[in-house]
């Protein structure tokens, strides 16, 4: 007998969408709006079917019981957007050469140098997008070494990264004149960019929960961690932030997405709100 | 182009001469080093060293760096076990919030090594671990956690107790759960907030 293909999908009440909206919220810091609901109850469904549950309460008491995380970590990869593409958030590179680099540089002697660390780089979209900001955008970048690091766990995506060939739909949030400057037209409708700007990034393979991956990178000025926070368990996340708390140099800035809060993960840093972003900072 | 490319050894720091052994005892004996950092990333190494587990929670009540506390409770999450377990427990009637709150956190990660002492702790003389003990058990992913409070429910005399355990209940409640509820709101018939948080509790388990 096959009674389950057969059964009607699980049906999501108000309370249930409540309960979950909740929990999730407090897990990961993402806030789902009523708005949201279809988005989310079609992922719902998704996982109760998947999981063999009887029904939402029969799933979410699982689910808060599990012991190794694994149902939330496919929860989490299933109601977060992953993709990557040029100038992505690019509010916090404004900060960046509005805000960070000059409070650094004035605690620093003109000649001296200047670290960012992006993590996780994916296919180089976030280092390259800072790259181009600083070189664009930041009228003291002659006066300052400035480092960009940038690390993954998946060597694949770095041996992409330094590939540096885009699609259009990476750089398509480029303004254009930085397109022509950096991009070359590469094969069909793809990019590939310059290599004084492939050359300009230090890419490493680094696990943000591995201690030895990690205490090699010190007196780091600002760290862009996006999005990635998000898919650690709790312990994995505050064991990250203090890691990244002992890489940056007293003063050092720390980004994360739009969707995470620090707060939520480790009390270690401060809350820094310029006109425009909200960023983390290791007291000085 | 002022980006530079470090090529030199400075960027990525290399293995420096220890001061200490990076061995248990060594690490050990960083926890009482005058630098903080030096302390923080002893206690981040000693997360590979169980039989630090001991002398590293006992070191939370004589630490007064938050950032090396910090560390000091994600390493001893990271080891677990029986050892985090006993060694935490009286940190629930620390008076430093941070200390009973680091503690809960590490102690809701380790549900079948906590679950012993539970009934214990709800049977405790001092109001204030019952109430920790029940915010414990919000964050315990252990299957007994519905009846553990069921029980605080139908037994504890203290209004706040019971309150705190109605706030759990309210997410991680069945219909199991419904007797006890209802004999709460009997017990605490004159507490309007009893009777609220009652309601909302049974309304959230969905059953009218």
């Amino acid at each position: 007998m096959k009674a389950a293909s057969v059964l009607a999908p699980p049906v999501i009440s108000d309370a249930d969408f409540q309960k979950f909206a909740e929990f999730f919220h407090r897990k990961t810091g993402i806030h789902f709006e009523p708005a949201k609901r279809y988005f989310v109850d079609k992922r719902l469904v998704e996982r109760i079917q998947a999981s063999g549950a009887e029904n939402f309460r029969a799933w979410f008491v699982a689910l808060r019981f599990e012991t190794d995380g694994a149902e939330m970590q496919r929860l989490v990869n299933l109601m977060t957007v992953n993709e990557t593409y040029f100038f992505r958030e690019a509010y916090q590179f404004d900060c960046l050469v509005n805000n960070m680099l000059d409070e650094i540089a004035a605690r620093k002697r003109p000649g001296s140098r200047i670290r960012i660390w992006s993590i996780p780089s994916s296919t180089g979209e976030e280092p390259y997008s800072i790259a181009i900001y600083l070189l664009e955008r930041w009228a003291k970048i002659e006066q300052y070494d400035v480092e960009i690091l940038s690390s993954d766990i998946d060597t694949a995506v770095l041996q992409a990264a330094q590939r540096g060939v885009y699609s259009a739909r990476s750089v398509g949030q480029l303004p254009k004149p930085y397109l022509k400057k950096y991009f070359t037209p590469h094969g069909n409708d793809e990019w590939r960019i310059s290599r004084d700007l492939v050359d300009a990034v230090e890419f490493s393979r680094v696990n943000l929960s591995d201690a030895a991956d990690t205490r090699r990178f010190r007196d780091i000025d600002v760290i862009f961690c996006r999005n990635l926070l998000i898919y650690f368990d709790d312990l994995s996340r505050r064991v990250a932030a203090e890691a990244m708390f002992d890489a940056l140099a007293p003063g050092g800035f720390m980004c994360l997405g739009h969707s995470e809060s620090m707060s939520r993960m480790s009390s270690l840093y401060t809350m820094r709100r310029f006109p425009d972003a909200l960023v983390y900072q290791r007291p000085l | 182009m002022a980006l530079k490319k470090s090529t030199d050894t400075t960027t990525l720091r290399p293995v420096e001469a220890r001061e200490y052994p990076r061995d248990t005892d060594g690490l050990i004996a960083q926890l009482a080093d005058a630098d903080a950092t030096v302390r923080r990333w002893a206690a981040r190494d000693l997360a590979a060293h169980p039989r630090a587990a001991a002398v590293l929670c006992a070191r939370l009540t004589d630490e007064t760096d938050a950032s090396v506390r910090s560390v000091i409770f994600s390493s001893a999450a990271r080891l677990g076990g029986s050892v985090v377990v006993t060694s935490l427990l009286p940190l629930l009637r620390s008076e430093d919030p941070a200390l009973r709150n680091g503690a809960i956190e590490v102690l809701a990660g380790q549900p079948d090594a906590v679950a012993p002492y539970i009934e214990k702790l709800l049977g405790d003389a001092d109001g204030d671990v019952r109430i920790f003990t029940v915010n414990l058990l919000g964050d315990l992913k252990h299957p007994n956690v519905p009846q553990w409070l069921a029980q605080v429910l139908v037994n504890d005399v203290n209004v706040n107790v019971v309150g705190a355990a109605l706030e759990v209940l309210a997410e991680v409640g069945t219909p199991a759960s419904l007797p006890a509820l209802r004999a709460a709101a009997k017990r605490f018939a004159d507490d309007a907030y009893i009777g609220f948080a009652v309601d909302l509790a049974i309304g959230r388990i969905g059953v009218s």
